[in-house]
């Protein structure tokens, strides 16, 4: 069943339209399912399937939990909801208010990514926000295509959630998005059209790109995996002839990059394989073993790329050291070639998906948690020390307890396995420990290491064993190594046979006798047969030194001649040189001639025997027979002698040469851990450059805030000696701040009293409160006001204190201030003087004017008539006069007229009503009105009979406007039908009331008992409801 | 010789009844005819607009609002008028500061007086008017 692409597309604000256009883009029978993640609000219904169905012939559905993804549908995420995919069946979780996730694009992608590897493919459309970035890197990492909207021609409306996944460096296509479309289906159509055998010369062309352009050599990668990065990038540019790639990374260096980077892509975790971990946890007691306060456990995790491996150890390492009374120091060198992943790996920040495998423990010990990442804790950072090196180009770190290599030998060929494995031997302590990743294994180096747990892949150094030396000539030169496509490495011309076999060729065409083939440091490569005569094994460790191996007498020869040879590039002959073997003695013969090959250079030592071997003696008898001369002996013997003491140099030489080499080795890890440290030195000089830089912009900025400052503080400072109104300023203790100048009327203040107590300075205003007034006002926030009264007497002010507040309205002092109010003061007293004299002047008017017309007016009607009414005004006038000239109760006045006439008690008189305040106007006239109907009543009415009784009920009206309504009934009075003869009673009644009060009053005989009804518009020029000094409006009184 | 008050038009405006009625009372004793009184200020407008009068007697505080008006209104007509006030001096609208004031409390012959005087002013205004 052909593979089915599954697509997953994010958006956020500005999303609908780029997805209505996508959509209107997509051609039918493109073989796509399609699920589509949004960011909605929780609560709202959600019309996008809707509208996306009008984009698209497709059906569109709301996703359902258990849904088999098909082809040719599309899916959309519903509101609150979280969406997951497992085995092609979409997962649906409700989310409610409380666990409202943010990131519903970055956990269906990852999710999309483990599930469908290199068949999911992620777009990210406009939004605000980062949703989207990390679960596309997951898709990336899993071998899946990913897709951010571009910006040329159309825009994202919202351009920050493409360009964050962008700027993350891992997207493979930004398009506009109407271009998408077309390119998924170019690229799903490439899936498995590829050539089956990869053409050889453009595989060499593209290692050679990319060791130009990066400097570094991927022809150790294993084919295969390196084949699969370059045709996933294939399918993202579309080609699918292998030379048609070769080309176009020709020409295009940006596409080179773009292959480096996925190249080194690898999904990392923390604590990946937590079984592994567990099981390495368990080692960690033995790297802390006989290791004291002043030693250090060394670690090196190679490959290490954003981290999470390094940190993963050190959190292991650190929990120990804690339980540790005294504890060693700690060092994890972590690395890796590629730059990028470390600059993760320093900045230490990591999003939530990544650090699943770790405990809720650890992630509180070790993480601080910082809006949506986790940062590692300090303690931890800085046991890391993070640096580029390549394993297979770059000196190796020494004396290490750990060294951690996971997933990084699966991808290279066994030839760098095998050279990188011992590497490691070198690098580790006696006794330390190898961890590798699941599948890796050192089966071909059992002499190097012995597996202590199978499983998990920890492996531990073999101490007592031979270690090829270092290639050290490698690691001086640091330059890329040619990669001819041949295999490289010590004995590595062994491997070349048809090289061998002409080099032996073109010996045995020279000689037939014995012979042996060494390299340029005299290195043995190849034995003929019969060598035993001449070179035996060397006692201690397998050396393949051929002077070493030498026979006594041999040596020197041996090693002399190699040297010439190797300077003159011509054979070299020694003769007659005495070999000691078994109790005897063999004149030997040896050459060497170089041989070159192609650019490799070899050395033929043959070996030939001149006559049979002889006895010691014998060989003394030859040397003697040949030459009697004394001389000659003589010679003879010291040269023996020298050579003897050549013999010794030379071995004390090599001895020396040997523990150079050694210190050599040493010196180059020291190199390479110093180089480490300093790289981390530059990483935190640039970190601190930019802090610095950073400090710049905030000093330029404090600095224009200080003379923003400086500014107001002027302005201020004017604005206080201009002021002419006392205000002082006290902090919480109420000790004084500041004060303006006037502030010195009312206290006895210098400048130098800045700093102390208000209560301290001599007041000159009467205000004994003022202490607990302030107090006051600093703990409530309220504000009070008090007249107080200068000690002069003559003076008064109006007296404010204020809570003094600053940022969040909190309190932090108290403010006074003092305003003159003495003219106020005066005034209000004068007016009171006038209202007095006044109220006094009209009452003794009334009184007055009573007195003329008692002595002017003879005794009579008249005369009772008229002081009546002069009493009445001025009882009216004497109530008002007392309520300051506002208002008199209407009950209060009628009351006033009728007591006098009731009987004890007032069984003959009843009165009731609501409260009612009138107005001067209506409270005069009205008293006049009532006047005259009491005297009436008096005198012919209800009250001049004992049985009679009056009533005098009122109310307001529910009309609009309200009225208010008096009635006067009178019961039980002589008959009458009306109020007698028309006269000043009766006019002031009907007419008066119209006139004065807009009213209407009508007087008519009801069972001939007279009854009077007055109505008075309610209007507050009027009256007003309530008792004394209760506003309340007639109009919310109507009942 | 002091003009006659027989037959007078006079508009009184006066807020309080009891003075209002004595002025009415007076100015019909005299003769004359009385409009009103009226006692609010759109009330005094409303006649000076819809009438004519020979006189008026104005009350210079009704009710808290001035007179000013019915005074400006009466003056562009030509018709005199005297003020009754129970304040003191300045209280008068200032162009008009210089007309014929009575103070309360006052007496029958004094309105009457006043009243005869602004009358018999204007007459000879007009008379000296039709002689030209």
């Amino acid at each position: 069943m052909p593979n089915l692409p599954i697509v997953g597309i994010g958006a956020s604000a500005g999303g609908v339209e780029a997805l209505e256009q996508f959509f209107k883009s997509l051609p039918p029978n493109n073989g796509l399912a399609i699920v589509v993640v949004t960011h909605l609000p929780p609560d709202r219904e959600s019309m996008l399937s809707e509208i996306l169905g009008r984009a698209t012939r497709m059906p569109v559905i709301d996703a359902r939990d258990g849904d088999q993804v098909e082809a040719e549908h599309v899916y959309v995420l519903p509101p609150s909801a979280i969406l997951t995919i497992r085995e092609a069946r979409l997962q649906l979780r409700r989310t409610g208010p409380a666990d409202r996730e943010r990131a519903p694009i970055d956990i269906f992608f990852h999710s999309l990514a483990e599930d469908q590897a290199e068949h999911a493919i992620g777009i990210v459309l406009s939004g605000t926000g980062h949703d989207g970035t990390l679960g596309l890197k997951a898709i990336k990492e899993h071998g899946g295509l990913t897709i951010a909207q571009g910006s040329n021609v159309t825009r994202p409306r919202f351009a920050e959630m493409p360009s964050s996944a962008v700027a993350a460096g891992i997207v493979d296509l930004e398009l506009p998005v109407d271009c998408i479309p077309e390119r998924i289906i170019g690229y799903v159509r490439n899936w498995g059209a590829f050539d089956a055998e990869p053409r050889g010369d453009a595989l060499t062309t593209i290692y050679a790109l990319l060791r130009t352009r990066t400097g570094h050599d991927f022809s150790e990668y294993k084919d295969r995996t390196f084949q699969r990065r370059v045709q996933r990038r294939m399918q993202v540019v579309q080609t699918t002839k292998l030379e048609d790639y070769a080309a176009l990374l020709q020409r295009e260096p940006d596409e080179v990059n773009a292959l480096f980077r996925d190249l080194l892509i690898g999904v990392t975790d923390f604590f990946r394989d937590a079984a592994a971990f567990q099981a390495l946890e368990g080692q960690v007691p033995k790297l802390f073993e006989g290791n004291g306060a002043d030693d250090e456990v060394r670690v090196w995790v190679v490959g290490c790329a954003t981290g999470e491996e390094a940190y993963s150890i050190a959190i292991l390492l650190r929990e120990y050291l804690e339980e540790s009374s005294t504890p060693p120091k700690v060092q994890i060198f972590a690395t890796d070639i590629d730059e990028t992943a470390m600059g993760v790996a320093r900045a230490a920040r990591y999003p939530a998906s990544v650090v699943k495998q770790v405990s809720p423990e650890r992630l509180r010990r070790f993480f601080v948690h910082e809006a949506g990442t986790y940062r590692v804790v300090k303690e931890l950072r800085e046991m890391c020390v993070f640096s580029s090196h390549s394993v297979i180009r770059d000196p190796p770190f020494s004396r290490l307890d750990l060294i951690s290599c996971r997933n990084l030998l699966i991808y290279v060929k066994p030839s760098l396995q095998a050279q990188i494995i011992p590497l490691f031997h070198y690098s580790l302590r006696p006794g330390g420990y190898l961890f590798l990743g699941g599948s890796e294994n050192v089966s071909r180096h059992s002499e190097l290491f012995t597996s202590l747990d199978r499983k998990n892949r920890i492996f531990r150094r073999r101490n007592l064993v031979a270690r090829p030396p270092l290639p050290l000539q490698r690691f001086l030169s640091n330059l890329p190594r040619e990669a001819t496509g041949s295999e490289r490495g010590p004995g590595g011309l062994v491997q070349r046979s048809d090289t061998l076999r002409r080099v032996a060729n073109t010996i045995v065409e020279h000689f037939a006798p014995t012979y042996v083939i060494v390299d340029e440091t005299g290195q043995t490569l190849y034995f003929s047969s019969g060598t035993g005569k001449y070179l035996q094994p060397a006692a201690g460790p397998p050396n393949r030194d051929i002077a070493a191996m030498a026979r006594p007498g041999l040596r020197t020869d041996l090693r002399t001649a190699l040297h010439r040879a190797k300077e003159t590039g011509q054979r070299v002959v020694r003769d007659r040189i005495n070999v000691q073997i078994n109790g005897g003695v063999q004149i030997v013969r040896i050459a060497v001639e170089p041989v070159i090959e192609g650019k490799e250079i070899a050395y033929g030592i043959v070996f030939t025997d001149r006559g049979p071997i002889r006895t010691e003696d014998e060989i003394a008898d030859a040397e003697h027979s040949q030459g009697q001369d004394a001389t000659v002996q003589q010679i003879e013997k010291e040269l023996q002698e020298t050579k003897g003491r050549l013999q010794s140099t030379i071995e004390e030489l090599e001895t020396a040469n040997e523990e150079f080499r050694s210190s050599n080795e040493e010196l180059l890890s020291v190199n390479e851990e110093l180089q480490s440290t300093n790289e981390e030195l530059e990483t935190s000089k640039e970190e601190l450059q930019s802090v610095n830089e950073e400090l710049q912009t905030v000093n330029n900025e404090l600095s224009a805030k200080i003379d923003e400052l400086d500014r107001a503080n002027h302005d201020l400072t004017n604005l206080f000696q201009s002021t002419r109104i006392p205000t002082i300023f006290l902090d919480r203790n109420l000790v004084i701040r500041s004060f303006t100048p006037p502030s010195t009327q009312l206290f006895n203040l210098i400048p130098g009293d800045r700093g102390r107590p208000l209560t301290d300075i001599v007041s000159r205003i009467d205000y004994p409160d003022l202490e607990k007034d302030m107090r006051r006002v600093f703990a409530a926030g309220e504000v009070a006001e008090r007249s107080v009264r200068h000690a002069n007497g003559n003076d008064y002010y109006l007296a404010r204190i204020l809570p003094y507040r600053v940022a969040n309205d909190q309190i932090d002092g108290v403010l006074l201030t003092f305003v003159d109010v003495t003219n106020l003061v005066v005034a209000e007293e004068q007016q009171k003087v006038l209202a007095a004299e006044l109220s006094h002047r009209v009452k003794n008017t009334l009184a007055v004017v009573s007195s003329i017309a008692e002595r002017t007016l003879s005794d009579g009607e008249a005369k009772t008539d008229l002081i009546g009414r002069l009493h009445a005004l001025g009882h009216t006038y004497g109530v008002l006069s007392a309520a300051g000239w506002t208002e008199a109760g209407l009950r209060e006045l009628i009351l006033a007229e009728l007591s006098p006439l009731a009987i004890k008690d007032g069984g003959n008189v009843q009165v009731d009503g609501p409260p009612i305040m009138l107005k001067p106007q209506a409270a005069l006239f009205l008293t006049l009105a009532i006047h005259e109907l009491s005297t009436n009543a008096a005198k012919y009415g209800a009250l001049s009979v004992a049985d009679g009784r009056v009533d005098v009920t009122w109310s307001i009206t529910g009309d609009s406007p309200p009225r208010l309504e008096i009635n006067w009934q009178e019961q039980g009075g002589p008959k009458t039908d009306g109020l007698g003869a028309p006269g000043f009673g009766t006019e002031l009644i009907e007419r008066g009331i119209r006139f004065e009060l807009q009213g209407e009053a009508t007087l008519e005989a009801v069972n001939g008992s007279l009854s009077c009804k007055i109505m008075i518009p309610g209007s507050p020029q009027h009256l007003t409801f309530g008792s004394p000094g209760g506003r309340q409006r007639i109009e919310d009184a109507a009942s | 010789m002091t003009a006659t008050l027989d037959g007078l038009r006079v508009l009184v405006v006066e807020d309080e009844y009891l003075v209002a009625v004595l002025i009415e009372e007076i100015l019909e004793s005299a003769g004359c005819i009385v409009t009103g009184p009226v006692a609010r200020l759109p009330e005094a407008l409303d006649a000076v607009d819809h009438n004519d009068f020979d006189a008026a007697v104005l009350d210079v505080n009704l009710a808290g609002e001035r007179i000013d008006p019915v005074a400006q209104a009466l003056s562009r007509r030509n018709v005199p008028f005297v003020f009754v006030t129970g304040y003191g001096e300045g209280v008068l609208p200032r162009e008009f500061a210089k007309r014929p004031r009575l103070c309360k409390p006052f007496r029958m012959a004094e309105l009457l007086g006043a009243l005869s005087d602004i009358v018999k002013a204007a007459g000879d205004v007009r008379c000296a008017d039709s002689v030209t």
